[in-house]
């Protein structure tokens, strides 16, 4: 149902040699990587390893350093690519929801629909209401975000960025600012995301969900991917020394 | 999500009840402070009503004319000013208030409850006041009461200048709010030029808001209408140059206003904005401004209060009649009558309009602070 990506073997985000400073801070030491079209990629890793900055290189929020950034085979680290179009194709959740306050949960995922697909009241709001079912909140379309719980908010988010129909999901530590009862729900909502078979790449430091969703794990400490693999396999054996003192505090 | 099921109680009043003692010395230092303000207000009063229609010996001697405009009238006020009656009043008034004073400030340390401590500063509190006001009249009975009732309570001096005042009415909110309209555009193109990452877009904008910010809004007025009117051979009228220097001036304080406005929405918004693909300008007008806008009404308003009263300035260009602003109608008052009576009509014309105002500014800064979405229509 989802558009295939154009790559004949299936690669969909091309990381290739991606360093980040922040003035003399070495943030990102050369990171390569590929996912894959329907892949669910997990990002875990220490505090300050990198995570969060190389989810946010993918859609040129942080521009990197050095390196390229290749997504549906066009290098969008390329000043002369139109980000604006790229970044419709990717969707990205973030850790404080950032809706938006001053619109309704239906406003908020109409608002780019109309303003960068350029589509007409109707179909804008038919296709935020979708996205609203899809996440199970449609009887919340005229809530402003203040009027949400942060799971409710957070779910809003994903249907904003999911109105775009994005082919790839990022979502970075979406579950970190909410009440332990609330994490739940959100999960729950991109559990059925990957089920139905979109791509995402996951900061996060709910393990539970990333043994059991992901199909790829990163394991980042120090700027660098230090280990990865099938997730259960990186949970049971990890070879790092890194990896296996990382998960032996949160495990 | 917590559901409170019982009834919501009262929260227990902690000030406690009050007794006789302080609340007598609260009522004796609101008292005072009446038979003060009201006793000056009653005798002035009786005098009005009840006054001979003469000028008596005091006002003649000290320069009121039979044939002066408004002689009777400021007669009147002086001699209540010197009465017998006004000075029992007050000094009855300030002894009232030396009484709350004295008992107050004595008492009030061992009062058991909150609200007897609070009524005990409060009477004292109030007849300081009593006293100070009373010592003010005092002073100003001893000084030359006759000649500055005559030359700033003459009333009847105004008499058939109300349509100038109007005028001057209608020219003063003109230009005051086609400055604030016109300065709120002008700032917030500014604004979001100053927030640029380009140096060479932000270097301008800098330089006009920090010249119109550094120089004297009169200097503007004056230079704008003798210099660039000639520079630019411009035949730019006094009302034309006073809206376009109110708009330039406003317009660099408004750009900083908005500025801080711009920089204080968290970041997160305009990451939201742009990762949805969004251009930075789409993002500004949909997304960042729209929440700006809603923290900086109360500045705005601000700046529109002294906008107001700086429209005053435009006295230095010259005016035609019909382009006489309120204050320019007080000082032709004064220059044809040499009294200055018309100046106290034009501060009353000034706070009818401005202390509304300030009300309204007051009242929109607290439902602000009250949520991050205020005054959203929800």
């Amino acid at each position: 149902m989802r558009q295939r990506p154009l790559n004949d073997d299936g690669t969909l985000v091309r990381l290739e040699g991606i360093h980040k400073w922040f003035g003399d801070l070495h943030v990102l030491k050369g990171i390569d990587h590929k996912i894959h079209s329907e892949q669910v990629v997990v990002v875990i890793g220490p505090s300050g390893s990198g995570k969060s900055t190389l989810l946010r290189c993918i859609n040129i929020l942080e521009e990197p350093t050095q390196g390229s950034v290749i997504f549906n085979g066009q290098d969008i680290t390329d000043i002369r690519t139109d980000l604006n179009k790229v970044r419709t194709q990717i969707g990205i959740v973030f850790q404080a929801y950032n809706l938006f306050p001053h619109k309704t949960a239906m406003e908020n995922c109409m608002l780019a629909l109309k303003k960068v697909l350029n589509m007409v009241d109707d179909e804008a709001q038919e296709r935020a209401m979708t996205e609203l079912k899809h996440v199970g909140l449609e009887q919340k379309a005229d809530a402003y975000p203040s009027q949400l719980s942060g799971g409710q908010q957070q779910r809003v988010a994903i249907a904003r960025a999911l109105a775009m129909r994005p082919q790839l999901m990022l979502f970075d530590e979406v579950t970190s600012a909410l009440d332990p009862e609330l994490v739940k729900e959100v999960l729950d909502t991109m559990k059925r995301l990957a089920d139905e078979g979109m791509t995402m790449v996951v900061v996060t430091h709910e393990m539970g969900f990333a043994r059991e969703v992901g199909t790829h794990l990163l394991f980042m400490d120090d700027g660098k991917i230090v280990e990865e693999g099938e997730p259960r396999e990186v949970f049971e054996r990890p070879q790092d020394e890194r990896t296996q003192s990382f998960l032996s505090h949160v495990l | 999500m917590a559901v409170a099921t019982a009834e919501p109680a009262r929260p227990p009043d902690v000030r406690g009840p009050t007794a006789p003692l302080p609340l007598s010395i609260f009522a004796l230092g609101i008292a005072a402070l009446v038979v003060v303000a009201g006793g000056l207000l009653a005798v002035q009063i009786a005098y009005a009503v009840n006054g001979a229609p003469e000028l008596t010996e005091h006002c003649l001697v000290n320069g009121l004319t039979e044939n002066q405009t408004g002689s009777l009238g400021v007669c009147h006020i002086v001699e209540a000013f010197r009465s017998s009656a006004l000075t029992v009043v007050l000094l009855v008034g300030m002894a009232v208030g030396a009484v709350a004073v004295v008992a107050g400030f004595s008492i009030n340390a061992r009062m058991p409850t909150r609200r007897q401590r609070e009524h005990a500063i409060a009477g004292g509190v109030l007849g300081i006041q009593a006293i100070v006001l009373g010592v003010l009249l005092f002073w100003f009975r001893a000084g030359k009461v006759t000649i500055f009732s005559r030359s700033f309570l003459n009333i009847a001096v105004l008499e058939g200048y109300g349509d100038d005042f109007l005028t001057g009415a209608k020219n003063t909110l003109y230009l005051a709010f086609g400055g604030e309209v016109g300065g709120i555009i002008l700032g917030l193109i500014f604004a979001v030029l100053t927030l640029s990452t380009r140096r060479v877009v932000r270097a301008p904008a800098r330089a006009y808001i920090n010249f119109f910010r550094g120089t004297p809004l009169i200097w503007q007025l004056v230079t704008f209408y003798f210099g660039v009117n000639l520079g630019l051979g411009l035949k730019l009228g006094t009302i034309q140059v006073g809206l376009i220097v109110f708009t330039l001036n406003t317009g660099a304080y408004a750009a900083e206003v908005f500025r801080a406005g711009i920089q204080s929405i968290e970041r997160g918004q305009i990451e939201a904005a742009r990762s949805l693909g969004m251009s930075y300008l789409q993002s500004m007008r949909y997304a960042i401004v729209p929440q700006a806008v809603r923290r900086v009404i109360p500045p705005l308003m601000n700046e529109f209060v002294i906008l107001i009263k700086d429209t005053a300035l435009i006295v230095a260009l010259g005016q035609t009649l019909g382009q006489r602003d309120i204050f320019s109608v007080a000082r032709q008052i004064y220059s044809s009558t040499f009294n200055a009576t018309g100046f106290m009509a034009a501060a009353a014309g000034y706070l009818i309009v401005t202390l509304p105002l300030i009300r309204l500014v007051n009242m929109v800064e607290r439902k602000l602070r009250s949520g991050l979405t205020g005054i959203v229509g929800q």
